[in-house]
């Protein structure tokens, strides 16, 4: 821990809880005594606290407050505690120290769309990764919209007719390998839904969901297709994953409500 | 074994002058001759990305404290046994020593130690990285019984080297092959009994998998359950209804018949 010294064992002496943010060993190592809560994409030191990041977040505010409301839902501080966090913003030491207090992050979901839909985490992540590279990149250079319904697919499938064959009929290709990405940029020209399993199997692509849009109440001027993302959340345990062809903003819907909207040019 | 009889060929081709002065250059030779295999198998090995293969076994960390490593021990031994082999060569052809069986026997067992002791360290190696492979699959199971298992690994794959090794050098290995046989008997035979319902459902699961008489979103009747086709994978097949989950193992799937409900 180079960049901090020895001012951090002050810092961290009076608070309730210290988050580190993917430290090295050596650092969790020295802050040990605290009992820190790790967040991060992997628990490379065992930690016995840990936050999970689905996505690789540059910002850090976006960083705390998912670490912050992933340890208040999993029970590892208190819903009042006064955090110090400890992270990286420029290097890969750390060389940031924060003073939050858990209050301050009032429930978002956005810990709850991942850790505690039907889908696995990594079915989730992996969907929003082909989502914003689309967004990114488009299709061919042309923005493109796309909508993902990830999770319950038994129940989307009922709430959900055909629009036309389904292409991936008796394959079993799961979102998150290289070739089913591209597989799946070819097919966002399509119109219609992609139906992804909880284990992440690609069900089916062209559905037209049919889910009942009473009382879905979404930020208005979104279209159609964020309206139908609402609506099929709310009727099923599914989570939707929209890709806006006017906006370009990926955007994460869960029990009929917005949850995460995110900027496809910042990741 | 039909040998060419090389000694007897030397001298018959040279005199005794030139055999000495032959088998000095031959010595000569095998310096350099042990050097380029030395470098030959460094470059090889390393270009082979052992290094990487091998990093952080025991074997190698011993190496390590010796200031040389895995590579370089196999480079070393590649060396001497090049060396060797040029001085039996030499003394064979200038018949310095005694030209006894002594000899002849001994070129003959050479090559089988150098073989034994090459086995013996990719033994140790493969051993630890066996180990290592099989501990890190099992990370996310925070068990302390399941430790037990990377350590079978381990001394498994030792037990084999150690028998290769041995019979290299020609002990009789005739009663740690049946230990051995015993040993992979027990396996075979508890790991069918003990995985027999996961085998015949993963059987069943193929089955399924590639005709698919029913997918994700069909409405079914499977073993007195009846609902929504959630998943279906390898194993299991998970059919909702209303907030329940049935997790039907496949081999009660194919043995109770499926049901498909159309309205």
């Amino acid at each position: 821990m180079t960049g901090l010294g020895d001012f951090v064992e002050e810092l961290v002496a009076d608070v309730d809880a210290v988050f580190l943010f993917s430290p090295t060993a050596s650092v969790h190592e020295r802050l040990a005594e605290h009992d820190p809560v790790v967040v991060g994409a992997e628990n490379e030191v065992d930690a016995e606290a840990f936050v999970e990041l689905p996505l690789d977040f540059n910002d850090l505010t976006e960083r705390v407050r998912f670490g912050v409301e992933g340890a208040r839902e999993s029970g590892h501080v208190d819903p009042e505690a006064d955090i110090v966090c400890l992270a990286q913003v420029f290097d890969d030491d750390i060389d940031t120290v924060t003073r939050v207090n858990a209050a301050d992050f009032p429930e978002s979901g956005v810990y709850d769309l991942f850790a505690d839909s039907l889908a696995e985490p990594s079915v989730i992540r992996n969907v929003l990764e082909v989502a914003v590279e689309l967004g990114k990149k488009g299709q061919k250079g042309k923005p493109v919209g796309a909508l993902f319904v990830v999770g319950d697919a038994g129940k989307v499938m009922n709430k959900s007719r055909p629009l036309s064959y389904n292409p991936f009929e008796k394959s079993h290709v799961h979102v998150g390998d290289p070739i089913v990405n591209v597989m799946l940029k070819e097919f966002s020209r399509l119109d219609g839904a992609f139906v992804i399993s909880d284990s992440g199997k690609i069900v089916s692509a062209y559905r037209y969901l049919e889910p009942s849009a009473e009382g879905v109440d979404i930020p208005k001027g979104l279209g159609a297709r964020h309206m139908a993302a609402g609506a099929i959340t709310r009727d099923s345990n599914a989570v939707a994953i929209v890709l806006s062809e006017s906006d370009g903003l990926v955007r994460a819907f869960k029990a009929g409500e917005l949850i995460l909207e995110l900027d496809p040019e910042e990741y | 074994m039909t040998q060419i009889d090389w000694p007897t060929l030397v001298r018959s081709l040279f005199s005794q002058e030139t055999a000495f002065t032959l088998s000095i250059a031959i010595l000569i030779l095998g310096v350099v001759a042990s050097y380029s295999v030395w470098r030959a198998t460094h470059r090889v090995l390393d270009q082979a990305g052992i290094n990487d293969v091998v990093e952080g076994t025991p074997f190698e960390r011993t190496a390590r404290s010796f200031n040389t490593s895995t590579v370089g021990i196999i480079a070393t031994l590649g060396a001497i046994f090049a060396y060797v082999a040029a001085i039996i060569l030499a003394l064979s052809i200038a018949r310095m020593g005694n030209p006894d069986l002594f000899w002849s026997q001994l070129t003959a067992y050479f090559p089988r130690l150098f073989v034994a002791a090459l086995a013996i360290i990719t033994g140790l190696v493969v051993g630890d990285k066996a180990k290592l492979l099989v501990s890190e699959r099992l990370r996310s199971i925070k068990l302390p019984e399941v430790d037990i298992i990377p350590e079978l690994v381990k001394y498994s794959v030792f037990y084999i080297a150690a028998l290769i090794a041995l019979g290299q050098i020609g002990v009789a290995t005739s009663a740690l092959l049946i230990l051995l046989a015993v040993y992979a008997f027990a396996i075979v035979f508890l790991g069918g009994l003990a995985f027999k319902d996961l085998l015949a459902s993963g059987a069943a699961g193929i089955y399924l998998l590639l005709s698919e008489p029913y997918s994700i979103g069909d409405q079914v009747r499977i073993d007195e359950h009846t609902g929504v086709v959630q998943e279906v994978d390898m194993f299991k097949t998970r059919i909702e209804n209303e907030g329940r989950e049935y997790i039907v193992p496949n081999r009660l799937v194919l043995r109770s018949s499926i049901v498909r409900i159309r309205s």
